[in-house]
């Protein structure tokens, strides 16, 4: 029952259509299935197949990975009070934009993607200076930051992933945290990472999800 | 030798010419050209025609653009911050929809080259046409009306509402959008702008899907369109890709002209368009940065070996960003006027 449940979640999702999506849920809820198995067997399953979708290639567009984020972070919100014992969060990551750069819609799917995962995400906005990651990071026990830009300007800027590098060098954090980016000017440029100092790189919102928890699982004991 | 506009119209009609045309986006490079900041040089349609045209005869490409930067738009619908960089292009500095209430606020100028944001553009147009008219082609810029609202209250916000609704709080604001792109478009007919390049990312199935661009894109390119003779609009999405629909874009729409994606297949476009319009092959032109002199000359070489055959094809670039360097944009433009090579006309 519960992978048919999934499947119908997942058309809906990759339908755009969060209305069904979250029916799907509401009579699957109804019908006795437990909120650990929303978010286990149905929310996460879901993520993971369009992850393989994207990654094998299959047209997979922009609007639908952020639906699949805002409507499996909605579903997982509404489902962990509901948990018989609260669930152990995989890590927290920080998150924002490089100085310079004001676009936030591939951020907003990152996070939606990672809270869907039970990744909590300190989401700081845009135009964020690196000491402020790196501070942030620090106050709050990240295990990573996630600089995201749209432009490769802001990409290359000394205040983005770059300043992020020096400060986590200078502190001597760099076993600590990791370095995530993403944004157009790194799917034009598959090495922009490496010249910015990062530790990976995800093509787009949804694979975000699963480089950053890797990420996560290289610098917890 | 042939000018740039005896190119362009040979690759359009498909008449002989001694090369394919090519387009070499060079924008915030202008300021650098006059050694100017970004933030002087855009204050200035003079500068900004001086160094368009410098540029285009110091380098040998085929066009002159009046755009100065994208969110220049938005200054139109009442945007008054610019955020500058050192070595990029301006950012909207200010989202004029903020809330859904603001939407109704919004005016459209009644005459768009009436209005104190396009004053200086005018002024550059005016001095392309004096200096280059009929002799290079001349490129505006306009933003489809699915794309503008992400200039007028952010991409993040524009995805929600598009996605999520409400669906008529969407069409109130595109209905504004769709009024501003057919005022553009009107005004650069009247300026007698060669060409002009409709930029709709949400025209791509990298942004919607495929249901979604046939029920919504399609009705509102029809209506930022209505008005518009169809020669010399290009269509474009801004780097994203869109040869799935461009059989779509032909039947209903009829452009003459398709500026793909980097990561479009060439030669599978060129099969679909059939001769129908221009295709236009683009370089990946971030990678410009990094490759080498040989990596850049194979590049540039497949691209035309793809999009050559048959001709009714151009050569472009996206927007050029600042970081590269001289040499390689040199490069990229002599392997394009050789590879690109046709004949004596």
């Amino acid at each position: 029952m519960l992978q048919r449940v999934m499947r119908l979640y997942a058309d809906a999702v990759l339908d755009t259509d969060r209305d069904r999506a979250l029916q799907v849920v509401t009579d699957a809820v109804e019908a006795h299935v437990s909120p650990e198995e929303v978010v286990f067997e149905i929310v996460l399953p879901s993520l993971e197949s369009m992850m393989t979708a994207v990654s094998e290639g299959q047209g997979v567009s922009l609007a639908q990975h952020y639906m699949a984020a805002q409507i499996g972070a909605e579903v997982v919100e509404e489902m962990i009070p509901r948990f018989a014992a609260r669930p152990a969060t995989v890590g927290r990551v920080i998150i924002g934009t490089a100085p310079g750069d004001f676009h936030g819609l591939g951020k907003r799917i990152v996070t939606g993607c990672l809270k869907a995962m039970m990744v909590d995400v300190v989401d700081l906005g845009l135009n964020i200076p690196a000491e402020r990651f790196v501070d942030e990071a620090v106050a709050r026990h990240a295990q990573v930051i996630a600089v995201s830009t749209m432009m490769l300007h802001t990409a290359l800027g000394e205040g983005g992933s770059l300043g992020v590098r020096r400060l986590l060098r200078e502190r001597g954090l760099e076993g600590r945290i990791r370095i995530a980016v993403g944004g157009a000017p790194y799917r034009f440029d598959p090495n922009l990472y490496k010249a910015v100092e990062a530790d990976a790189w995800a093509e787009n919102g949804i694979l975000a999800g699963k480089v950053i928890t890797d990420l996560i699982h290289e610098v917890t004991p | 030798m042939m000018t740039g506009m005896e190119r362009l119209k040979a690759a359009i009609n498909g008449t002989p010419a001694d090369r394919i045309p090519v387009f070499c986006n060079l924008l915030d490079q202008g300021a650098g050209e006059l050694g100017m900041s970004l933030e002087e040089y855009y204050a200035s349609g003079e500068c900004v025609a001086e160094a368009q045209l410098r540029m285009c005869a110091r380098f040998g490409y085929d066009n002159v653009w009046s755009l100065f930067y994208v969110g220049k738009e938005a200054e139109l619908m009442g945007c008054g911050r610019m955020i500058y960089a050192a070595d990029g292009p301006p950012n909207v500095g200010e989202m004029v929809v903020r809330t859904y209430d603001d939407i109704d606020k919004l005016t459209v100028p009644d005459d768009i080259t009436a209005h104190p944001a396009f004053a200086e553009e005018m002024k550059c147009l005016r001095i392309l046409r004096s200096e280059v008219g009929g002799k290079q082609p001349i490129c505006a810029y306009v933003t489809a009306s699915m794309t503008m609202p992400a200039m007028l209250m952010g991409m993040e916000k524009w995805m929600q509402l598009l996605m999520m609704g409400p669906p008529e709080v969407r069409d109130r604001l595109l209905a504004k959008c769709a009024d501003l792109c057919r005022k553009r478009l009107a005004a650069y007919h009247e300026l007698g702008v060669d060409i002009v390049v409709y930029s709709n990312p949400f025209g791509s199935t990298d942004f919607i899907p495929l249901k979604f661009f046939h029920e919504l894109s399609v009705p509102w390119m029809e209506r930022d369109l209505a008005s518009a003779a169809s020669a010399g609009i290009v269509y474009y999405c801004g780097s994203a890709r869109f040869g799935a629909i461009i059989d779509t874009i032909l039947d209903k729409l009829a452009l003459p002209a398709f500026y793909l994606s980097p990561h479009d297949d060439i030669a599978a476009c060129k099969t679909v368009i059939a001769g129908r319009a221009l295709t236009c092959g683009i370089i990946n032109d971030i990678m410009l940065r990094t490759w080498t002199r040989d990596e850049i000359r194979a590049e540039v070489k497949r691209i035309i070996d793809a999009g050559m055959p048959g001709g009714h094809f151009l050569f472009g670039t996206l927007v050029m960003p600042c970081s590269i360097p001289e040499e390689s944009i040199c490069t990229m433009l002599d392997a394009a006027y050789e590879f690109g090579r046709i004949g004596t006309p």
